[in-house]
């Protein structure tokens, strides 16, 4: 029985390309892995924001109003729900003059638990230090 | 020798990163390793028949069922991306899997090196 | 962690890797990357060749480029992708693309 840990690092801004949204689908589709794995082998990935990639995290995105389509915000807060690591940059949060009331730190309203960190890019260093693989997005 | 497990979003012609990603897992194959390739995103194009040589585009249908004919070399397409731009299974290439997101995160498990390129 | 870095792009990424820390290091130029090796901007090369890290740039991408190895940065050394293969198997335990 083995875990192997995957650091997601979304680093892409949202919406004009969809690296940031493939990010977190495959990340939450961690959870469905073990289909193909042996009895008790499990994926487990995290999520870091960095750099312009904590602008993902802004609340009250209008994706689906405007484009038709589920929002990044929404995909957040699922990996909440999904009881997953998230971790945000502190420094890049206060770069984009950003704090806590600006962005998704929980899943609360759908029932979820856990909520997202904001953290010293150390720790986000560490992150990556302890994962297995890195996959930067 | 081991297992390398490509990740990649990036457009196929529009984009030479799909192009350095069959290029690495032709030399991974070359020296003896195990790859696995898995398109998702843009990278879905890919996973369609037909593609044409054109001196001026980009041409990995060739390169890729080579890889195939190796056979240490699985390509897997993102079922869901590759719908979502109206490539079904019958326009997949010969020896093209098609599959859920999951078989990238399994596929990492066992392998002994991840690249993901995410995005164009 | 030994750490390689495929540094595709020359506008962005810069400030990724300024943060990076490793035992070890590398940063392997390839796509567009590859002008961190050899372009001057304003006369001064890439603030990136000032990290602490082993530099590489992949022949293939910059002789696509109209670049040859002599005009690469004396910090970088010429790579193809059998050598980018044996590097991330071999020198280094874990790889991203930036």
């Amino acid at each position: 029985m083995a875990t192997k840990k995957l650091s997601f690092v979304v680093r892409s801004l949202p919406y004009k390309t969809e690296a940031s949204r493939l990010a977190l689908t495959h990340a939450i589709a961690s959870q469905t892995v073990e289909i193909y794995l042996n009895d008790g082998d499990l994926v487990e990935a995290s999520i870091s924001y960095v750099g312009d990639g904590v602008l993902n995290c802004l609340k009250g995105q209008q994706g689906m109003k405007h484009y038709g389509i589920t929002t990044i915000e929404g995909h957040a807060k699922n990996t909440l729900l999904l009881d997953m690591r998230v971790l945000i940059c502190k420094e890049d949060l206060e770069k984009f003059g950003l704090s806590e009331g600006n962005i998704v730190m929980d899943a609360e309203d759908i029932g979820g638990e856990t909520s997202a960190k904001i953290v010293a890019y150390s720790e986000i260093q560490k992150e990556m230090e302890t994962a297995d693989h890195i996959l930067v997005c | 020798m081991g297992k390398l497990t490509i990740g990649t979003f990036s457009s196929l012609v529009g984009s030479l990163s799909l192009d350095f990603a069959v290029k690495l897992a032709e030399a991974a194959v070359k020296k003896g390793h195990k790859v696995d390739f898995w398109m998702s995103g843009n990278a879905t194009m890919l996973a369609k028949k037909g593609q044409k040589a054109f001196k001026d585009y980009s041409f990995l249908a060739k390169p890729i069922q080579e890889l195939i004919a190796t056979g240490n070399f699985q390509i897997c397409a993102c079922e869901a991306c590759a719908e979502a731009r109206g490539y079904h299974k019958e326009d997949c290439p010969d020896g093209f899997i098609r599959k859920s997101m999951d078989w990238y995160l399994a596929s990492t498990f066992d392998a002994d090196r991840v690249l993901h390129i995410g995005g164009d | 962690m030994k750490l390689a870095v495929l540094m595709s792009d020359y506008r962005s990424g810069i400030d990724m890797i300024d943060r990076l820390s490793a035992d070890s290091l590398g940063i392997i130029f390839v796509g567009n990357g590859v002008y961190h090796a050899a372009v001057k901007d304003g006369g001064k090369t890439s603030s990136l060749l000032g990290k602490k890290a082993n530099f590489y740039a992949l022949v293939e991408d910059f002789e696509t480029r109209g670049i040859t190895a002599a005009n690469l940065d004396s910090r970088v050394k010429a790579v193809n992708y059998g050598d980018v293969v044996d590097m991330i198997f071999n020198d280094y335990e874990k790889v991203i693309w930036i």
